[in-house]
């Protein structure tokens, strides 16, 4: 992705975005606030003006562009409801955590919890329902099912204990 | 106190203002030659020949236009930025130079033919010269061609430009108001570069008093600050001999290098607008339409030459920029419009009447200045608005033309 900045002398700055295909998103920053946003078909092409925004609203919609409002990530309590009760959950293992460094199977995740761990990432890579004699181990993110209650259960599995004294 | 009718009569010239710049955004058209036609038709030429009643050149009238001229040197040398020129140096030197030879070369050649003397073909190719920063950077904005890229082209070669008109006016009012001889000439020329070279030290040295000066919450002060400095200096100059625009644009260009060029920006762009309007008005109120009628050949001739000299040199530049055939042609159409500076010439022109022009040519260069500026502020603006068709037409035989001797991009 290249930014390409030049000055307008006596209006602004502007910004031209490559945003693939060739299209080019085009930001003029007036010296008076004012921003205007247009697009460009290809580097040679005629701008075409999407629209204009005040100084605060370019701000504000800036923010929620970069996500300051709501990032789009699997963080910590990202939860999806498969059905009435029924939630898919992503949980960290953190450093010292109680099952850190233990199979499915020494864990009895299933038989203390009640959760079952459908996934686990580990590093950019799923192992899709991973069997008893897998390792859970530190930074693993484990995609498990359960209810609520269960799932609370769980969580003190996989946290740090001194972290989070419960 | 003023007379009791003075302040309606002020009062009756900013409200025609203000109507007559509605009327202007309306027909998408550039304000100045509707404020002049506004001056024009309320003044003592057109008005007061038909009735009693008719707005005066007053001394507030004057001395507004006086600070119009000020204040639009002012924010020239305050968006004017040495680094940003230094930085695109080799672009906007080769397409800025171009622009200089051919028009004002041009110029020099036309004002030559036209009266047959140097001091008055130096005005001409001034006033030719100098494309309008204001009307082309509004249009630019209005037209939406600020994002493309074309634009880089043009505002560069209108910073260039700006510096050429720096250094032009110190020449200009120096031979102008040096009296006639020589030695007279260069003595003015002397006391003209002492006073450039104290204003040059005072951008140089004296950023940091600037930042100070305008280091205040309020906007008050900052506005008042900026003012009293600004103002000073011009007029300082101005009793010394020198430009007064010239003194405000290197003021300008002092304030431009602290962290305050934005607000001032922000904040004196109101005062600037007013003042210029006043100036605008000025130029009308002091010009007898009936001039026209004998400078109407000038003007015609002068538009005739002109628009291509910058069609020509425009399209040069773009291709300098390595813009192709279509975007180039736009660049040439788009510098086309004559209009602030080329009336800051005419009323220095003005100064020379009887001294080292006779007023006969002084009268003529003036009234040939405001013609001009009127015709070229709307053609410009035109061929900006109907650029499509005009490309769509010139295009392709230029493509037809250039396709064996130039590589397209």
């Amino acid at each position: 992705m290249t930014v390409y900045e030049s000055d307008l002398p006596g209006v602004g700055k502007k910004f031209e975005i490559e945003i693939g295909d060739g299209e080019r998103l085009v930001i003029v920053t007036h010296n008076t606030g004012k921003r205007e946003v247009f697009l460009k078909a290809s580097e040679g092409a005629d701008s075409e003006k999407l629209f204009e925004l005040p100084d605060r609203l370019a701000r504000t919609i800036g923010t929620i562009l970069e996500g300051a409002y709501f990032q789009p990530v699997q963080s910590e309590q990202v939860e999806t409801m498969l059905a009435e009760g029924t939630f898919l959950e992503w949980y960290n293992v953190d450093d010292g955590a109680e099952i850190a460094g233990q199979t499915l199977a020494d864990a009895r995740v299933r038989e203390r919890t009640g959760v079952s761990v459908a996934a686990i990432e580990r590093s950019g890579s799923v192992v899709p329902s991973p069997r008893a004699d897998t390792v859970m181990e530190v930074g693993d993110t484990l995609v498990v099912i359960g209810s609520q209650e269960d799932l609370h259960e769980f969580d003190v599995l996989v946290s740090n204990d001194a972290a989070s004294p419960e | 106190m003023a007379s009791e009718v003075a302040l309606f009569e002020v009062g009756v010239l900013f409200a025609a203002v203000a109507l007559v710049g509605g009327i202007a955004s309306r027909l998408r058209q550039s304000v100045i030659p509707f404020y002049i036609a506004t001056g024009i038709l309320l003044g003592p030429y057109v008005v007061g020949r038909l009735t009693p009643y008719a707005l005066e050149a007053t001394e507030f009238v004057e001395l507004g236009a006086e600070l119009g001229i000020v204040f639009l040197l002012f924010f020239l040398g305050l968006e004017f930025n040495l680094n940003r020129l230094l930085a695109n140096r080799s672009r906007i030197g080769k397409a800025g130079t171009v622009d200089l030879v051919v028009n004002f070369g041009g110029g020099l050649v036309l004002g030559f033919v036209l009266f047959r003397a140097f001091l008055p073909a130096f005005l001409v190719a001034g006033i030719v010269y100098i494309s309008s920063s204001a009307i082309i950077t509004k249009s630019l904005i209005d037209l939406g061609w600020i994002a493309n890229d074309e634009a880089e082209p043009m505002l560069g070669t209108l910073v260039y430009e700006d510096l050429v008109i720096a250094v032009y006016l110190v020449v200009a009012s120096a031979l102008l108001l040096g009296g006639g001889d020589i030695g007279a000439a260069a003595q003015s020329i002397g006391v003209a570069l002492g006073v450039i070279l104290v204003l040059l030290a005072v951008v140089w040295f004296g950023t940091p008093f600037f930042q100070r000066v305008l280091d205040a919450d309020s906007h008050e002060f900052i506005v008042l600050r900026a003012v009293g400095i600004t103002v000073l200096a011009a007029g300082a100059a101005l009793a010394l001999g020198v430009s007064e625009a010239v003194a405000a644009f290197f003021i300008g260009m002092a304030f431009s290098s602290t962290e305050h060029v934005e607000q001032l920006e922000r904040l004196l762009e109101p005062i600037r607008d007013l003042f210029a309007a006043v100036f605008f008005v000025w130029i009308g109120l002091v010009t007898d339409p009936l001039v026209f009628a004998g400078v109407l050949t000038l003007i015609l001739v002068a538009v005739v030459v002109t628009v291509p000299t910058k069609l020509v040199s425009g399209y040069l530049g773009g291709r300098m920029y390595d813009l192709d055939i279509r975007q180039s042609t736009r660049v040439g159409l788009g510098m086309t419009t004559r209009g602030e500076f080329s009336l800051i010439i005419a009323t220095l022109a003005l100064s020379g009447s009887g001294t080292t022009l006779t007023e006969t040519v002084a009268q003529t260069i003036y009234a040939f200045a405001v013609g001009y500026v009127l015709v070229m502020s709307i053609v410009g603006t035109m061929l900006m608005q109907y650029s499509t068709p005009i490309e769509e037409a010139i295009v392709p035989r230029l493509s037809k033309v250039f396709s064996d001797s130039s590589v397209e991009n």
